[in-house]
């Protein structure tokens, strides 16, 4: 026998090989456009603007107000209406994935009309969102919503019959009732799914928050670029999807590094102790 | 070898008593009896270990007296009252371990201490007691998937013992383990029946581990399963205490091993 593991080590102390494979090709991007913008003739301002007017529109935007607010102004407007419409869509997802994966009446009755309704598109909410809502945060929160809700639901529900019915048997001659078992044996063995559906819901949330911005409202990400586009500013189209890529990267990263906290578990050492 | 009644001291007050069990699983092909009118009784204290031809619903058996499975006809008793569903009155350890995955090993073996309600010093105490009993107290935080299969049912046993059960439930508890893994859990339940006098059924399809282990060893009949002979083992035999290799070297441990597995025998030839 040998004494317990400590936590998982990296190998060896030095750099990761796949992240400085990945700074080489990011720097190798950066440098091919600088270089087709810096060689005149080559490809013109209008079509694709030098790395450094991009670095220095966004400090611009970040400083001057521009279509209403700064860069920080819309992309905390973004940030909002993805955190409602997200949140709404983990709070229901979640519990309405364990109905249908636990009663079958339940699942029989609200299949087919999930089935039909996932196939409508977010984007195609937007026009009746905005007859009933307006052009407002909650028109937006909606798309977001619609976009995140499938993916919450589905994966939950996957998660939840993965559970293996011994664990339940378990459980119950332990004395756990329904409650017990559910909260402290089937939610967190469903919880790698479920995390799995959360993932992926953030990130459709994301993208189908900017879509609807382009089309509605006076705010956010989605919203300057348009503006950049109207008003024939390149640099500032260039700086609102780096900010938009930038920030939905952000958002994945902060879940994986929660996924560590929250489920210790999966994370863990793999190798057998005896 | 083989006393003329051996459940006589049982039939006083059993602990648990199974009274005409039967089961039949209705399938597409038609029904299927999978018990037939089995009675059993295990009295305070006693080992019992039930044998029988794989396919002869010793493991439905004890899936219905731990409550998790009903019974087409008759009854589970428990002190001479009906059982009621399943609970901590009566653990089961399975032959797939079935820890919760997501606890570490303390917390596996608290789970039923949890839910009822023992406060916290208490509940440490009795974890770290079982922890040192089954020897599990280095792997204290290790999660499930970091252990061997053999650590693993030790903690599936401690998370059962450690509510302690009227009646502990052990269905092929062994059989997904290694050989030799097998052998020292074997010589480590014989201690633990023997030091903390549990009542236990132990289901296995291993007619040695049944005679090593048993106080009382019940041999059922093919399918349909019935309760075919009942037939004690000494607690005070030569071989008692001894390692299971040596046991089953002795005389009399090779005389009730040939009589059950002969009993065995002509029931997988009559199926």
């Amino acid at each position: 026998m040998t004494a317990m593991p400590g936590p998982r080590r990296r190998t060896g102390s030095s750099v990761p090989q796949p992240a400085l494979y990945g700074a080489l090709a990011l720097t190798a991007l950066f440098a091919g456009w600088w270089l087709a913008t810096a060689i005149p003739g080559v490809v013109s301002p209008r079509v694709l603007p030098s790395p450094l007017d991009v670095v220095a529109r966004f400090f611009f935007l970040a400083i001057e107000p521009f279509s209403g607010s700064t860069l920080e102004g819309h992309a905390i407007a973004s940030l909002t209406r993805w955190l409602i419409g997200v949140l709404a869509a983990l709070g229901l997802g979640i519990p309405i994935g364990v109905l249908l994966a636990w009663l079958p009446p339940c699942r029989a009755a609200i299949t087919p009309i999930f089935e039909l309704l996932r196939y409508i598109p977010p984007f195609a909410w937007v026009p009746i969102a905005v007859l009933w809502l307006g052009a407002t945060t909650a028109t937006q929160a909606l798309i977001v919503f619609i976009a995140a809700f499938p993916a919450c639901v589905i994966n939950t529900q996957l998660g939840v019959s993965q559970v293996e019915p011994i664990l339940l048997r378990a459980a119950k001659t332990l004395g756990a009732g329904p409650w017990t078992t559910l909260r402290r044996v089937v939610l967190p063995v469903a919880a790698p799914s479920i995390f799995t559906g959360v993932r992926i819901a953030f990130g459709n949330g994301w993208m189908a928050l900017v879509g609807a911005e382009l089309v509605v409202g006076k705010q956010g990400l989605g919203f300057l670029i348009s503006q950049g586009q109207i008003n024939d500013s390149v640099a500032t189209i260039f700086v609102g999807m780096m900010a938009i890529g930038a920030l939905g990267a952000a958002i994945d990263a902060l879940l994986q590094r929660a996924q560590r906290v929250i489920l210790p578990w999966k994370t863990a050492s793999v190798r057998p102790l005896e | 070898m083989t006393t003329s009644d051996p459940s006589a001291q049982a039939r006083a007050t059993p602990k648990m008593e199974a009274r005409g069990i039967s089961k039949t699983f209705h399938t597409r092909a038609g029904d299927i009896v999978a018990l037939d009118r089995c009675d059993l009784a295990i009295g305070q204290r006693d080992f019992v270990t039930v044998v029988g031809p794989s396919g002869c619903g010793k493991s439905t058996l004890m899936m219905i007296a731990a409550g998790l499975d009903a019974p087409s006809t008759g009854e589970i008793l428990v002190d001479g009252r009906p059982a009621g569903p399943a609970g901590p009155q009566r653990t089961v350890v399975f032959q797939r371990f079935a820890l919760f995955p997501s606890e570490t090993v303390a917390e596996n073996i608290a789970f039923g201490l949890r839910v009822a309600g023992i406060d916290r010093a208490e509940r440490d105490r009795r974890v770290d007691e079982q922890l040192a009993f089954m020897r599990l107290a280095q792997f204290r935080d290790a999660y499930p998937h970091e252990l061997s299969g053999g650590m693993q049912q030790r903690v599936a046993i401690a998370r059962a013992l450690v509510v302690r059960p009227e009646i502990l439930l052990m269905d092929e508890p062994f059989g997904a383990l290694d050989a030799q893994t097998r052998t020292v859990l074997q010589e480590e339940v014989s201690r633990l029946a023997r030091e903390m006098n549990y009542t236990v059924m132990f289901i296995t399809h291993s007619v040695e581990e049944a005679v090593y282990l048993g106080d009382r060893v019940v041999v059922m009949s093919a399918r349909p399963g019935r309760i075919k002979r009942d037939l004690a083992v000494p607690r005070d035999a030569a071989w008692r205490g001894l390692e299971i290799e040596e046991a089953s070297n002795h005389a009399d441990f090779i005389d009730i091993k040939r009589e059950i597995w002969e009993l065995i025998r002509t029931e997988i030839v009559r199926q």
